[in-house]
């Protein structure tokens, strides 16, 4: 498992994410608001945009052509730390992790 | 790869023919049987496992090293060799490469231009209809934003266009196991292809349309120039049929659920929910398969390389161990994570223009419809795709 912290303006939320789990999947299953997910994952919509805001971002898996893509698409202005939180699946490695949901998601 | 029985066959096994006319129309019960009978279950008839539970159909598509694209998604040997090197079929670089191009002009970015010509389009057709009252909905309504709207982005000759939707449909038809029905179908996939690849040509494709930009990509160096016909399928196949039965089908659940349609035009933030639900439910594209590339243990089921899966992403949307009560229709749902436009690196190019398209269709309607009054529903013996080929309907307003 590894913990996983969902920053919003308004809370600060931790969950525990099984090895595997997409940390946009984890979102939507604890009803995190702000994380849409509208296409199931497919980075084809760009409505699970995060900030990697902290934690051991060296692990994180590189940005696919279709992530890629996808980020030049987000409502809220990409940023350097900008991913689609689909595309990050949870490892043991990303325990500690902390993202900030980017505002502006459809 | 062709596709024989394998030497031992490991898992429940089933006489079970999932393409007789009977099954086609109904395949609801088929396809709770062999969930039930195991992750994967050998179709004895057609000589290939069938996956039909949600999460094991989601391993499959997201698994490409084990489940390639490259040998073909469909179920005849004979098809899996046309489509070959087009995005659907091919795997890695070289489908990155082609989808990074199909993919440009359906991006949501791409397509936000178009959202309010889409809208009013929608808008004045539902206006239209509304003064005829009763209406054929898959000719009148269904098909008109794809054969207006999307042909013409698309950009190929006027002339042959009109035969699009019988092409894409028969196209789907040759995707399904050997079979009578299936061969019936692969001459006029001759024709399709011999279109795409004699009049999807420079000069006479509408300039600035996505089909030219296939043929610039290649110039570019992007794809390889003898690739541009099968690309020009990529458009010419899915961007269709798919969206026009996911439309009638909408209509006709609405029909028979009005207390979902009160819901939907109680509120109408719940059209796209409800536009997931219906593909959900209803999707338009039953099944297409992979090959297996390497032994694989599936779920303690032994695969051996070589052999061939069906993936069936219409009986995975009502897996009870994902959805509780899977076959109602209940528009606040939601379900997101459905697989009616596949998963994974193949998932479908498409989805953000098909659910514009039905976003849009639903809100014009859900703004002046309170009734649709079903007379008659007919729908096809499809090898591949779920919908309808008439809907006799009265819209009372
Ligand atoms: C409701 C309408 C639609 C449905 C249900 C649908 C369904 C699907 C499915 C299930 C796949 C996955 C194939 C696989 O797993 O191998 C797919 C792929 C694809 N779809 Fe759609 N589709 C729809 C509309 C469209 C439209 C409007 C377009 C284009 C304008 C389109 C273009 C494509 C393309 C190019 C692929 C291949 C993607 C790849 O292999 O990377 N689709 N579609």
């Amino acid at each position: 498992m590894s913990k996983v912290t969902y920053l919003t303006e308004v809370a600060h939320t931790v969950i525990d994410i099984e090895p595997g789990t997409s940390l946009m999947a984890a979102a939507v299953a604890n009803a995190i608001d702000g994380i849409f997910g509208e296409c199931g994952g497919n980075a084809m919509c760009a409505t699970c945009h995060v900030f990697v805001e902290e934690g051991p971002f060296t692990a994180l898996p590189p940005i696919s052509d279709a992530e890629e893509e996808m980020l030049d698409c987000t409502a809220a202005p990409r940023r350097p730390n900008s991913r689609l939180s689909c595309q990050i699946p949870a490892t043991s490695e990303l325990d500690g992790l902390v993202v900030r949901i980017a505002e502006e998601q459809l | 790869m062709s596709i024989t029985a394998p030497a031992v066959i490991d898992g429940p096994q089933t006489d079970y023919d999932a393409y007789s006319d009977e099954a086609l129309l109904d395949p609801w019960r088929g396809y709770r049987m062999m969930r039930d009978a195991g992750p994967i279950v050998f179709l004895k008839k057609y000589n290939m496992y069938a996956a039909t539970r949600y999460a094991t159909v989601a391993h499959i598509l997201r698994t490409p090293e084990v489940f390639p694209s490259g040998e073909g998604v469909m179920m005849n040997d004979q098809m899996n060799q046309v489509l070959r090197g087009n995005t659907l079929c091919s795997d890695g670089a070289v489908h990155d490469a082609s989808r990074r191009i199909i993919v440009k002009p359906l991006t949501p970015k791409s397509l936000k231009p178009l959202q309010d010509e889409i809208q009013r389009e929608a808008t004045s057709l539902v206006e239209r209809l509304i003064r005829r009252g009763r209406i054929e909905a898959v000719g009148d309504l269904a098909s008109h934003l794809p054969v207006t709207i999307v042909s013409e982005l698309v950009g190929l000759p006027e002339e042959g266009r009109e035969q699009m939707l019988t092409w894409a449909s028969e196209m789907f038809n040759c995707f399904g196991p050997s079979g009578p029905r299936t061969e019936k179908s692969f001459p006029v996939l001759a024709e399709m292809m011999a279109y795409a690849t004699n009049q999807a040509v420079r000069g006479k494709l509408r300039p600035g349309s996505w089909a030219e930009a296939i043929l610039d990509a290649a110039d570019r160096g992007e794809v390889k120039p003898d690739q541009c016909p099968v690309m020009m399928i990529d458009y010419m196949g899915p961007s269709l049929d798919t969206t026009i039965s996911a439309i009638g089908s909408a209509v006709w659940l609405f029909a028979e659920h009005p207390e979902q349609w009160d819901l939907v035009r109680e509120d109408p933030a719940l059209i796209p929910s409800a536009v997931n639900e219906v593909l959900r439910l209803e999707s338009p594209i039953q099944d297409f398969s992979r090959s297996v590339a390497v032994d694989h243990n599936l779920e303690g089921i032994a695969l051996p390389a070589g052999s061939r899966v069906i993936t069936y992403y219409g009986a995975a949307n009502r897996d009870e161990r994902q959805y509780p009560d899977p076959d109602v229709f209940d528009v606040r749902r939601n379900p997101v994570d459905h697989l009616g436009f596949g998963a994974g690196p193949h998932a479908c190019a498409g989805m953000n223009l098909a659910k514009l398209e039905m976003r849009a269709v639903l809100t014009a309607l859900a703004s002046s419809v309170r009734r649709f009054e079903l007379h008659d529903a007919r729908r096809p013996v499809h090898n591949i795709l779920r919908g309808f080929t008439s809907l006799d309907v009265t819209l009372h307003t």
